[in-house]
């Protein structure tokens, strides 16, 4: 019965209201009627053979073991710092199992599913161990916890290049894509936070270099700057250690990095703009020195508010990545435009791999951009 | 301020002492600061500059004659014996092209979309829904390259679906039906839209005029007067011949088939506006759906209450409103359209970077190009920011 109510309330309320319902159930149908008749009808052998190319592209089959320490390292400190950040809510947690378990099908064989689930086991025992330690000791678990992220990232780097490690034009597949845009978010972020201070700065000189710096990045679209990188960047890098002909997936980490500060800076902006004049006049009367006060009393704050803003350009930047396709540089995108290209037996299934591509980049985007909303959700409560 | 700052460190004996004046003295630490920070700068600036020196410089090779040829060209002709900067100049024109469709397009798909996601209709808020979740987390580069790869698998010239003879779509473009002329007709569409838009400003002053209490004839008949005569003048100075246009297929005598006529949708230019439009659509949904929510809900009972059916109710209370906030995000996805119609690129559709793209390939030049790219892009986004400013103005005067 009360689904009976709930049908005649949601779906044939008016004359108007049914013939909506009728065109939009019949598109429903269409739409979902081509997506099962091509997912169905499709022979997908040319995913599960190419799983490790559009992966990790052309990284050498023994050299793995770096992406995969890299990997493990960066999941079990991610999990740790949600334990430490929040607790996961169940029905987010059935959410983020759910759409990660797609890729996991698609790309797990067995001799991978052991790693996996070592991986997987880490991290929930350090989401558990910073969740309950934080009650008592949430001094030490916070140092330890930024010691680490300080320690790992740099180190992470040097796991993938360092001792013998593949040289970067074998870097391939979704593993560039990942590495370029968190490469561009911890470089990024910084510099944005410091272009979004010096544009509020009362230092004209510094105001006026960060809005030319700012309105320079945003004003010409990212393709241009990868271009930059490619054809005029090398020459404005300085002779030493042969600096000006690195590889071009390090020209395009700067550029992107310069690049995504820009939108950062930006964002964090408004969030400068947003605090009340009375905090900073509070800090002054308190004594702090105007170093202190930005530290403890205006950045904190200004942040806060915009992490939201701040993961959705993560997103965009992460989306971003796949421009580096036109370069030439054998990333997701164009490891899936070359399959069909050049292995004959998948001659002409072009749809076929660029509906994996794109799957791919939506299960990360889909994840990131529900942590944003969560985060948004947790504001407005303690708001 | 540094008189006095100079009256104290005369009284000062030591030098000491004089430091620590200096010191302490707020206006010359933010003085010394931004001293040492501009010479830095200089010195930055003129590495690179005597870096960029070792560069070609220049843009006199963009007067000699392109020598290659663009698939697409809009009011103005262009061939490849034309120089560089008639290219150029495509281009642009290009880019503007697609982005104007494309802004027209998203806002309408968006305005549309954002509205269904608040219906109370189950079914269309779960379509808005899935449209914005699918959509927007997936590259627009990728979208561009899907719908490039769909339209590519429409049949062949050869057997290309006809509809009774109306149209033709093959997987050399789409080719509609149209009212035309044999001269001056995309010269006319021009004129038409100015005018258009001239009336319209013509309008609201005629409008502010009545508030005033100036004794005036209806403002709405007047302009319209003052639309249909610009329309027939024009009409008859360019020697406009209307007729319509229906797209035909023929093969010749050597076998070949021969497409003409119409309206002419070409692959790339229809794949990256679907993709511009679908993917900007998502971001201008969500920006209408937040800007509506914010919305007092009594504004909505006020209007039910009054007996505004649904429609009045959107139209004369709901927008209007949710104007204000829509917009200056709104202008902000207009300038990412814009910027985003350079991954054309990627499919081959002639706009402003893929030309200038094949000039550095031709003729090198890379940074006084890369330089010109933004240029050009900047100066769009200023003439955008432009007119929505103007645009907002007018908004936010509603009511207040």
């Amino acid at each position: 019965m009360r689904i009976l109510i709930w049908i005649k309330e949601n779906l044939l309320g008016s004359k108007t209201d049914i013939l909506i319902t009728l065109i939009s159930a019949y598109f429903i149908y269409f739409i979902s009627s081509l997506f099962f008749n091509f997912v169905f009808t499709t022979d997908w052998t040319l995913i599960q053979v190419n799983r490790k190319i559009l992966l990790v592209g052309l990284f050498p089959e023994e050299q793995l073991w770096r992406i995969w320490t890299v990997f493990s390292i960066f999941s079990i400190l991610i999990s740790a710092t949600i334990g430490y950040l929040y607790k996961l809510k169940l029905k987010n947690s059935i959410f983020y199992i759910t759409i990660l378990s797609i890729p996991f099908f698609i790309f797990t064989t067995l001799n991978l599913l052991f790693n996996i689930l070592i991986i997987l086991f880490f991290s929930i025992i350090s989401y558990t161990a910073f969740y309950y330690f934080k009650k008592n000791q949430k001094k030490i678990i916070s140092r330890i916890l930024l010691f680490s992220w300080i320690v790992f990232l740099p180190s992470l780097f040097f796991i993938l290049v360092l001792f013998g490690g593949p040289k970067v034009t074998l870097w391939g597949g979704f593993f560039v894509n990942l590495i370029l845009a968190v490469i561009a978010i911890i470089a990024g972020f910084p510099l944005g936070v410091f272009l979004a201070l010096g544009r509020a700065s009362s230092y004209n000189v510094i105001k006026l270099v960060s809005i030319v710096f700012i309105e320079t990045f945003r004003g010409a679209p990212l393709i241009a700057w990868l271009f930059f990188a490619w054809f005029v960047l090398p020459n404005f890098l300085p002779n030493l250690f042969s600096l000006n002909d690195i590889n071009l997936v390090i020209r395009a980490m700067i550029v992107l990095s310069l690049f995504s500060s820009a939108y950062i800076a930006e964002v964090i902006r408004g969030g400068l703009q947003s605090i009340p004049k009375g905090q900073k006049e509070a800090a002054t009367a308190l004594g702090l020195s105007s170093i202190k006060e930005l530290i403890f009393i205006v950045l904190p704050q200004a942040i806060r508010v915009v992490i939201p803003a701040v993961v959705s350009t993560f997103i965009a930047i992460f989306k971003d990545t796949s421009l580096v396709f036109i370069l030439g540089i054998t990333d997701l995108l164009r490891v899936g435009r070359l399959i069909p290209e050049q292995q004959q037996e998948f001659y002409g299934k072009s749809i076929e791999t660029l509906l994996v591509v794109a799957l791919l980049f939506w299960v990360v985007s889909i994840v990131l951009s529900q942590v944003s909303r969560s985060i948004e959700e947790r504001l407005n409560v303690s708001n | 301020m540094i008189s006095s700052l100079f009256k104290q460190l005369k009284s000062e004996t030591t030098t000491r002492k004089k430091i620590e004046v200096l010191k302490n003295d707020k206006s010359f630490r933010k003085f010394f600061i931004q001293f040492i920070f501009s010479i830095f700068m200089l010195f930055f600036l003129f590495y690179l500059i005597s870096r960029a020196f070792s560069l070609e410089l220049g843009f006199g090779h963009l007067s000699s004659r392109a020598g290659f040829g663009l698939s697409h060209s809009f009011i103005i002709e262009y061939t490849s014996n034309d120089s560089r900067w008639g290219a150029y100049f495509t281009g642009v024109i290009n880019t503007i092209r697609v982005s104007l469709v494309g802004i027209f397009l998203a806002t309408f798909l968006g305005v549309i979309m954002g509205l269904a996601r608040l219906s109370k209709n189950f079914l269309i808020s779960k379509i808005s829904a899935g449209y914005v979740e699918f959509l927007r987390n997936t590259p627009l580069l990728v979208q561009i390259i899907f719908w490039q790869l769909v339209l590519l698998q429409l049949p062949q010239i050869s057997n290309a679906l006809t509809f009774g003879g109306v149209s033709v779509w093959s997987n050399r473009g789409i080719l509609l039906p149209i009212i035309s002329s044999v001269e001056n007709g995309s010269l006319w569409v021009l004129i038409l839209l100015i005018s258009l838009i001239v009336t319209l400003f013509i309008r609201s002053y005629l409008h502010k005029y009545k508030e005033e209490n100036v004794k005036i004839f209806s403002p709405n008949l007047l302009s319209i007067i003052f639309f249909l005569i610009t329309v027939i003048v024009s009409y008859f100075i360019l020697g406009i011949d209307l007729r319509s246009d229906v797209p035909t297929l023929e093969i010749n005598e050597y076998g070949t088939y021969i497409q003409s006529g119409g309206f002419v949708l070409t692959p790339e230019f229809s794949a990256i506006l679907f993709a511009l439009v679908l993917y900007t659509g998502t971001f201008i949904t969500e920006i209408v759906r937040g800007s509506i929510q914010s919305l007092p809900v009594g504004q909505t009972e006020a209007a039910q209450a009054l007996g505004l059916s649904t429609y009045q109710r959107i139209t004369l209370v709901i927008l209007p409103q949710a104007l204000r906030s829509i917009i200056p995000p709104l202008t902000n996805q207009y300038l990412n359209l814009t910027k985003n119609s350079s991954l054309s690129v990627a499919i081959a559709y002639p706009d402003v970077f893929m030309v200038s793209r094949t000039i550095m390939n031709n003729a090198g030049h890379a940074l006084p190009m890369l330089f010109l790219i933004l240029s050009t892009y900047l100066s769009l986004s200023l003439l955008i920011s432009l007119i929505m400013n103007l645009l907002n103005r007018r908004v936010t005067r509603i009511g207040t």
